[in-house]
């Protein structure tokens, strides 16, 4: 299977966390803000070319630098 | 017994109202992530003891990942877990990301009052929690507050002696993500809405296109109000009092006053044709007080009526998102929009709240940026002031020439700074609505602040330039400053009096323009220098603090070496 990340899906797709790169700490900082592996999310936007995405996880709307959402490797649905 | 009482909860949860409505000490609460950078304290009564409170800044989970988050861990654990009490505050339109918190804290074994706030605000997005049954679960008491109106403070207070602390466990956090699962599967219940006007408001303002157009009249939208608003105040309040009702009594008390001697100097100052200019006489009593209350108060109340309205509204970290793109050639991510935004306010909130940024870097760049770009309020006034009879086109290249420095100095810290800057990752809140009541409060309260630290400040230092002025003291030090400020900026030797006293204060600095018969140009060049020069003393206070030693010699060196390159600059461009 081809592994995507945030930043290259499109707005409005539904998709499921399958993991988060770049080291620990990120991943445990998103894990505390409720973005973990399984999780279902959905992207709302993603701002000009190299700007961030906004995603939706449970009730909270977070945005993630575009390094960031490169790192949250996520399947479709 | 408990001596002490912790709040704690994620950020923007309402923990600084919770704390407000415990101890009736009044903080700064808005709507983003990241309000409380310092920990605040105050007492609250429990069975005739007073017990401190301590209102932590917030943090996602016992492990942190911020300079704020560590300062909040960090005092949690400086007591004994017997003597606290832990009132974990947890938004309820959120439960689910807020439980992790919420587990933590019983796993580690600390005593826990849940408190679940914003119940109001929960019920009206269809989202309904069955507080029993999580009690149950928690094995703590829960109870449902809306601190913004004051529901279930009451209850709060008389529960906290039940919080105990129950024997512990050390699951992973991905663990306890399965346990919050099964928990929000219990006790929540979600209404199945239609996309409500706010909802769509809230997606269309962090879409590129909307939310772009958005930005961009929600700015100019603000600029004109605090415009329409400060004029209004003056031209409708304050002009009139000093003009009709002042200035009549003190005309009375100068010609009563035979000697025109040291006193009157001090006091009145000088007469401008035979009469009291409040903007030139230059007195204790005459411009001293006009500065502070006639030209930068109304600006003041203004500002941060609008500042208040958005930061309540939840729009700050929606304009973050848009600018990250920019602010991250700056060396900065989209979050630094805060601070800058405080900062056009006053710059000490300003500086003090660029620790919502992650790295020491992005600290430094910060407070630098704002401490040579970004004028406050008192400043801005007076520039209207000064420029605005000129015509939009000199306030307007104030305005630019600082936008253009902030760009600039950015880029160049940003590639010649070791290190690179952090990612960007934040919650965005959704819209809310602040009670009138509590948005008065927090107006009167900052208004308040303005006026209780500056008034003195102002009134001692026209006092104390005057001394200077009648003795001739400043002769001295213009005469050393005189070849700089003449040759390099192209302004008269009175001026380095002006450009000193801007350590002080900004405001009382630009109105030491104000009489030295400037042509428009070598008063656009002052009131420029004035706003890259150097911070006032305040601010460099807290620059000292924040940045330490060797920072703030660093940051000083780049505001000197700026502020001669574009005061040249300017001068032999514009003036010759």
């Amino acid at each position: 299977m081809k592994r995507i990340s945030l930043v290259q899906i499109k707005s409005n797709e539904k998709v499921k966390i399958l993991e988060i790169l770049g080291g620990s700490n990120l991943e445990s900082k998103l894990l505390s803000m409720g973005v973990y592996k399984g999780k279902p999310v959905v992207k709302l936007s993603h701002i000009g070319l190299k700007g961030p995405v906004v995603i939706k996880a449970g009730r909270s709307i977070l945005a993630l630098g575009h390094s960031v959402a490169e790192k949250v490797i996520v399947e479709r649905e | 017994m408990i001596k002490k009482i912790y709040l704690i909860g994620n950020p923007n949860v309402g923990k600084s109202v919770i704390f407000s409505r415990l101890t009736g000490v009044q903080v700064i609460s808005s709507n983003y992530p990241g309000t409380t950078v310092e920990v605040a304290k105050g007492y609250l009564r429990l069975d005739n003891e007073k017990v401190e409170v301590v209102d932590l800044p917030g943090t996602y989970s016992l492990d942190p990942t911020s300079k704020a988050e560590e300062v909040s861990v960090s005092l949690l654990k400086e007591f004994p877990k017997e003597e606290i009490a832990v009132i974990n505050i947890v938004d309820s339109t959120n439960l689910e990301r807020n439980l992790l918190l919420t587990l933590q804290l019983i796993g580690e074994g600390f005593p826990v009052v849940v408190c679940m706030n914003m119940c109001d605000d929960a019920g009206h997005r269809g989202v309904h929690i069955n507080i029993a049954k999580l009690e149950e679960l928690l094995e703590a008491p829960v109870i449902s507050t809306c601190a913004l109106t004051g529901v279930g403070i009451k209850l709060l207070t008389e529960r906290i002696k039940e919080a105990a602390s129950v024997p512990g466990d050390k699951l992973t956090h991905q663990e306890r993500w399965l346990e919050i699962g099964k928990i929000i599967e219990e006790v929540q219940h979600l209404e199945h809405r239609h996309h409500t006007f706010r909802e769509i408001m809230e997606d269309a303002s962090v879409r590129p296109v909307t939310g772009l157009i958005m930005a961009g009249a929600i700015i100019y939208a603000a600029f004109k109000i605090v415009r329409f608003i400060g004029e209004g105040i003056i031209n409708h309040i304050t002009d009139p009092v000093f003009i009709n009702i002042y200035q009549p009594i003190l005309g009375k008390l100068s010609t009563y006053w035979q000697e025109k001697g040291f006193w009157f100097h001090l006091l009145i100052g000088d007469l401008i044709n035979g009469k009291i200019d409040f903007k030139q006489s230059l007195g204790v009593l005459t411009t001293a007080p006009y500065i502070e209350f006639g030209m930068v108060l109304p600006y003041v109340v203004s500002f941060y009526f609008i500042l208040s309205l958005l930061e309540d509204i939840g729009y700050l970290p929606r304009l973050a998102v848009l600018l990250d793109n920019l602010l991250h050639r700056l060396g900065l991510h989209g979050y630094a929009v805060i601070p800058v935004l405080l900062g056009f306010g006053c710059n000490v909130p300003g500086i003090l709240s660029t620790r919502v940024l992650e790295s020491k870097r992005e600290r430094f760049i910060a407070s630098t940026i704002i401490s040579i770009g970004v004028p406050c309020v008192p400043l801005q006034a007076m520039i209207f002031g000064l420029l605005g009879k000129f015509g939009g086109f000199y306030v307007g290249g104030v305005y630019l020439v600082l936008f253009s420095l902030v760009i600039i100095l950015g880029i160049i810290l940003n590639r010649s700074l070791p290190g690179y800057s952090p990612e960007f990752l934040l919650e965005i809140p959704p819209y809310r609505f602040p009670p009138l009541l509590m948005f008065w409060k927090k107006l009167y309260f900052r208004v308040r602040g303005f006026l209780v630290e500056a008034t003195p400040v102002v009134l001692l230092g026209v006092c104390f330039i005057n001394i200077l002025l009648y003795f001739k003291l400043f002769d001295f030090v213009t005469a050393i400053f005189a070849p700089i400020i003449h040759d390099l900026f192209g302004l008269p030797k009175e001026a380095v009096v002006a450009l000193a006293i801007g350590f002080f204060r900004k405001d009382v600095a630009v109105g030491m323009l104000m009489p030295l018969g400037l042509s428009v140009n070598q008063l656009f060049i002052g009131a420029t220098l004035l706003a890259i020069s150097f911070p006032c003393v305040a601010s460099f206070v807290v620059l000292a603090k924040e940045l330490g030693l060797k920072g703030v010699i660093k940051s000083t060196l780049i505001m000197i070496g700026i502020s001669i390159i574009v005061g040249a600059l300017l001068h032999f461009t514009i003036l010759r």
